[in-house]
């Protein structure tokens, strides 16, 4: 029980081009960690994160959350999981058309009135969550512009915004920075570093870059071609350790 | 990601089923030329009638022929693709990106073509037997005995020796191609009893047609005419309106529906395939319809007037509309509807807070659109009483020989359509691009 | 705008141009409000005369008085509100410090409008954008994003009730227009309970006469593409933006496109009736109806993708040193088969579709027949032919759609 986060031999199989993009993977979060997946684009990174909650339906396998089954929940069940542990995307994942406030708010779906959400109204305290949100991430003044407006760094804020929402238990990040410059990296992962810190969210992030996952994460996890190939911490990964997640040719690249 | 392995594989690769899938485009193809032959057939047939058995043929009579020469023709047209698919490289083998090589995947020499020829004879006899046995898609009976086998060509571009391709009018689709246009153009000649002769001699009749038509009498413009009742302007009004209510209903209708008929919405559930198979079947056949024929429909069930014509307008307004939004809705960014089913909504939460967002603007644009074709439809509709602006015009034409300046007036009507849906079309150009 | 030209050659503009640039925007914002304002006042009028006094006419008072009515409801509204006109170009009603005008504030500025205003004198003579409503007032009009504004739920702002008041009163009269009756719509629907059951039962015996029509449909929309392709494919060069210049080339590129739009606004059915009469009935005229309004339409389509082509390697093209027919054959073309290709797919597509009703004017084809079984009220026969019209549209549909997704 003490575990927050379990995986058991879970396996996705993509039915189309027979491609087996999980083999086998098992492994735990404790809370309060700050675990980052690292792998080559197409390791089954995102796979993996979205087998998590059932974005994908894994093919095998078990997935606890605090207990209970994640893979055997029903679909009411799932929803009140999902509302426990939020999402950021790399593509950011906004409606680009809706208002920078109504994407935060639609953090809020799984929580509010239904009957309420189908006319777009919602509580006022909501409103006022979503603006204390939005002053979290440093762009209290951006609520009522369109969400396409915003910069990349911004947009990513946003979706951090509409996470916290959720007040998760676990915020799941996949490659949040790829899509960023460096220097927007560094504030977007140090929005992360403060849920993880501050609010205690239990943090599990894919990234590209080692250099970010040595510098944010407290425990490293490396997917190659679908399997776990290394597991500890940041500061053991040495040049031989790389070379056998990454590849022979690859090469080290600092993100400052 | 790994290639998945060998034991999870091949759990199916011998079934009929694949195999009949593995031979799908070689039937594909040769079904297509088989109907070009055909068609080359009925052409000559037609063309032969036309000129030398009878003088003066009904447009149809190419029918003709003795109780042998049907199947006659059958088996020539047979012959004649089986000929071109071993020789040559026709139009259905490129359309479906086929290539004829050897085993080896070598170009086939012309022994190997015709042994194929020749062999396909018996093959055809067999081809239930040899479907049933072969464990391969090369493996008909006449693809083992010429050592050649129809591969689709982008399997085996990379392998393939680079040569200079044939000028286009040396190559057998190309040759056939030009056939078939040049046939189609001379049966369709025909057909159609094009006569240039009375083009031309007739013109100085029409002449005042014309005269008539583009010096318009503007004098029921606005005030009404005694008999008719009503002013151009006012079946103009009732024109537009006619087209905007259907365009609302239409609308109205059409929402809900395009997300029954967009793949990403019904997902792949026995019930979604069939929902989304029976919406979209809706759509085709509705919008095959012309709106003015559902006027007779509605003419008898409403009675005569401008009702009648909105309900028509209505009809293909949802099956058009329909088709369109729902290519809109399976063309969203699916991203956001992936971030919002993560934070824990309900199914139509995602598509209220994620799909409609996206759509609404497009959806805004398309209906502006078909408003206006709707006013250009409802210019007619009133031939087989659907009301607007056509009634008065087909009043007006039906007065010529009664009143002297009815042309006149038919002119003036001509040019009040043609500025009214200038307009609109302008500015209905105009909002669509600030929208989208 | 003034970043784009040097500033030291430029001239300060005088003041009375600058002032008709400020005239012009709001002459549009007043003509917009007073549109919106006269057409809301007709269509009430229509909709209350047909009620009241069951007659149909869009006048109750004397023009006039719906003139002096309208023009100081506008006033009214942009004074006290932010009107259509407003919202449209982004404006707003503020006093001298930024912050929302008083009510005594606006009510002088539409008293003082009446002398500065409505006779443009004030306005004309405007000082630093001010027109004399405006200064005498105190209050001026601005951008929108210049000035903090409360955001105000829907129906507490004047221009979106306005709007929806407006589309309520022009769904109401559109109504009465067209005698919308959903009762007869009910009532009358076992009318036609026989033409459906006709339908179901399609008279088989007219199955060969029906496809020998049905192909003369389709090679009357091949002819009409075919010759309409023809045509259009020069034309369209002639009618693309990107290729005429200079003067000819401007005045030719009007003259075409002008000439297509009116061409195109008069539906096919139309043209067949002009048609009719000047080569007699029969498949010929209908031929040449689809042909014009063919002709018309692809001339659009094409020469709107040639405007959207590629500069790029027309300009390569270019320096290599051709000729303007190398170019087009070399550096336009490749561009545009494809695309030409497709639109001309779609084209025969609609054809078709307009070859199955042209004959109900004479243009020949399956529609002829069709019409005249309707009129007989021999809804079996006229179910069979709608069956095959179906099947074919529906199949052309399908392979041209097929194709030009193939086309790309």
């Amino acid at each position: 029980m003490a575990d927050h986060l379990v995986v058991e031999h879970l396996t996705k199989v993509y039915e189309r081009g027979d491609v087996l993009a999980l083999d086998d993977i098992s492994f735990s979060v404790e809370k309060g960690e700050f675990l980052v997946l690292i792998g080559l684009s197409g390791s089954g990174k995102s796979t993996l994160l979205r087998c998590i909650n059932r974005l994908i339906e894994p093919t095998a396998g078990k997935v606890y959350f605090d207990g209970i089954d994640v893979t055997a929940a029903s679909s009411r069940d799932l929803r009140q999981l999902r509302r426990r542990m939020a999402m950021i995307f790399q593509q950011f994942n906004l409606v680009r058309r809706s208002s920078v406030l109504t994407n935060v708010l639609s953090g809020r779906l799984g929580y509010v009135n239904p009957w309420l959400s189908a006319t777009h109204q919602f509580p006022h305290s909501e409103i006022k969550m979503a603006m204390a949100n939005l002053e979290r991430v440093g762009i209290p003044e951006q609520a009522y512009k369109r969400a396409d407006e915003l910069s990349g760094g911004q947009q990513q804020r946003v979706g951090i915004a509409r996470a916290l929402m959720q007040t998760p238990e676990l915020l799941m990040a996949d490659e949040p920075v790829s899509a960023l410059d460096p220097a927007t990296s560094h504030s977007v992962m140090r929005y992360l570093e403060l849920m993880n810190r501050e609010d205690g969210v239990t943090v599990l992030a894919s990234l590209h870059f080692l250099s970010l996952a040595r510098r944010y994460g407290t425990r490293i996890l490396a997917l190659k071609d679908g399997k776990i190939v290394y597991e500890g911490l940041p500061s053991e990964i040495d040049e031989a350790r790389f070379k056998e997640i990454y590849g022979e040719e690859a090469e080290q690249v600092e993100v400052h | 990601m790994a290639k998945r392995p060998s034991r999870l594989k091949s759990t199916k690769a011998n079934s009929l089923l694949t195999r009949l899938g593995a031979i799908r485009p070689r039937l594909f193809a040769f079904l297509l030329d088989w109907a070009s032959w055909g068609y080359v057939a009925y052409a000559v047939m037609f063309l032969i009638n036309r000129y030398w058995f009878v003088r003066y043929v009904n447009f149809y009579g190419t029918l003709t022929l003795p109780p042998w020469g049907w199947p006659l023709v059958v088996l020539a047209t047979l012959e004649l693709v089986v000929l071109s698919h071993a020789f040559g490289h026709s139009i259905g083998l490129s359309l479906f990106g086929l290539e004829l090589l050897t085993h080896s995947h070598r170009f086939p020499t012309v022994r190997d073509r015709a042994s194929r020829y020749l062999w396909w004879h018996a093959s055809a006899l067999l081809l239930p037997v040899s479907l049933w046995r072969s464990g391969r898609e090369c493996l008909l009976l006449h693809d083992v005995r010429s050592k050649t086998c129809m591969v689709p060509l982008a399997e085996v571009k990379d392998e393939l020796p680079v040569t200079k391709p044939r000028p286009w009018y040396l190559t057998n689709r190309g040759l056939m191609t030009v056939a078939l246009i040049g046939l189609t153009f001379w049966v369709g000649w025909l057909t159609t009893q094009i006569n240039l002769q009375r083009l031309f001699s007739r013109a100085p009749k029409s002449a005042y047609l014309w005269k008539a038509l583009v010096t318009p009498d503007f004098e029921h413009l606005a005030m009404p005419d005694p008999e008719l009742k009503d002013s151009i302007m006012g079946g103009m009004l009732e024109s537009i309106f006619m087209a905007l209510l259907a365009t609302i209903f239409g609308g109205l209708i059409a929402f809900p529906l395009s997300f029954l008929g967009a793949r990403n919405i019904m997902g792949f559930s026995p019930l979604g395939w069939l929902i989304f198979t029976l919406a979209r079947a809706f759509f085709n056949v509705f919008r095959s319809i012309e709106s003015i024929l559902w006027a007779v429909v509605f003419a008898v069930w409403v009675g005569f007037g401008p009702f009648a014509g909105v309900l028509a307008l209505t009809i293909h307004t949802i099956a058009a509309l329909g088709k369109l939004y729902s290519e809109q809705v399976e063309s969203i960014d699916p991203g956001p509807l992936e971030a919002i089913a993560a934070t824990g909504a309900r199914r139509w939460q995602v598509v209220l807070y994620g799909v409609i967002p996206q759509i609404i603007p497009s959806y805004l644009a398309f209906s502006l659109y078909r408003w206006d074709i709707n006013v250009r439809m409802s210019t007619v509709i009133a031939l087989v009483g659907g009301g607007g602006i056509g009634r008065i015009l087909f009043y007006y034409k039906g007065q010529v020989g009664r009143l002297s300046n009815a042309w006149n007036q038919v002119g003036a009507v001509v040019f009040t359509i043609v500025a009214v849906v200038w307009l609109l079309d302008y500015i209905s150009g105009r909002v669509r691009e600030k929208i989208i | 705008m003034k970043d784009r030209y040097y500033a030291g050659f430029m001239q300060e503009k005088p003041r009375w141009m600058r002032s008709l640039a400020d005239l012009r925007g709001r002459l549009f914002v007043f003509i917009t409000d007073a549109i919106a304002l006269i057409y809301l006042w007709t269509m009430v009028s229509y909709c209350s005369n047909t009620f009241m006094f069951h007659t149909k006419s869009f006048v109750t008072l004397p023009w006039w008085v719906m003139l002096l009515v309208v023009i100081e409801a506008t006033a009214l509204w942009e004074n006290f509100g932010v009107s259509v006109g407003m919202k449209l170009l982004g404006l707003r009603l503020t006093s001298a410090d930024g912050s929302a005008p008083s009510l005594g504030d606006r009510a002088l500025r539409y008293l003082t409008w009446h002398f500065s205003g409505l006779p443009l004198v004030g306005v004309v003579a405007a000082k630093d954008g001010q027109a004399w409503h405006d200064r005498l007032s105190g209050l001026r009009v601005v951008g929108a994003e210049d000035v903090e504004t409360e955001r105000y739920p829907w129906y507490r702002r004047s221009w979106s009730i306005a709007l929806l008041v407006l589309l309520i009163v022009t769904l109401v009269t559109a109504m009465l227009v067209t005698r919308v009756d959903f009762v007869k719509f009910f009532t009358g629907a076992p009318k036609t309970g026989r033409i459906w059951r006709a339908f179901l039962s399609p008279e088989w015996s007219l199955l060969g006469d029906g496809i020998r029509l049905l192909i003369v449909t389709v090679f009357m929309a091949f002819m009409a593409t075919l010759f309409g392709v023809l045509i259009a494919v020069p034309l369209s060069f002639l009618a693309a933006r990107n290729l005429t210049q200079g003067l000819i080339g401007r005045t030719v590129y009007t003259i075409v496109r002008g000439a297509m739009s009116i061409t195109r606004s008069i539906e096919p059915i139309i043209w067949a009736i002009i048609f009719v009469v000047w080569v007699r009935v029969g498949a010929f005229p209908g031929v040449l109806a689809l042909f014009v309004h063919s002709v018309a339409d692809l001339t659009k389509l094409y020469s709107e993708r040639l405007e959207s082509i590629d500069p790029g390697p027309v300009e390569a093209i270019r320096a290599t040193g051709a000729n303007k027919l190398q170019v087009i054959i070399y550096g336009i073309i490749p561009q545009i088969i494809n695309p030409y290709l497709s639109f001309t797919l779609y084209r025969w597509d609609i054809n078709v579709r307009m070859a199955t009703i042209i004959g109900i004017v004479g243009g020949g084809g399956i529609g002829q027949r069709l019409y005249q079984y309707t009129r007989l009220w021999r809804w079996s026969e006229a179910g069979l032919l709608m069956l095959l019209i179906m099947i074919v549209v529906w199949m052309m549909d399908y392979t041209s759609s097929r194709l030009r997704a193939r086309l790309g």
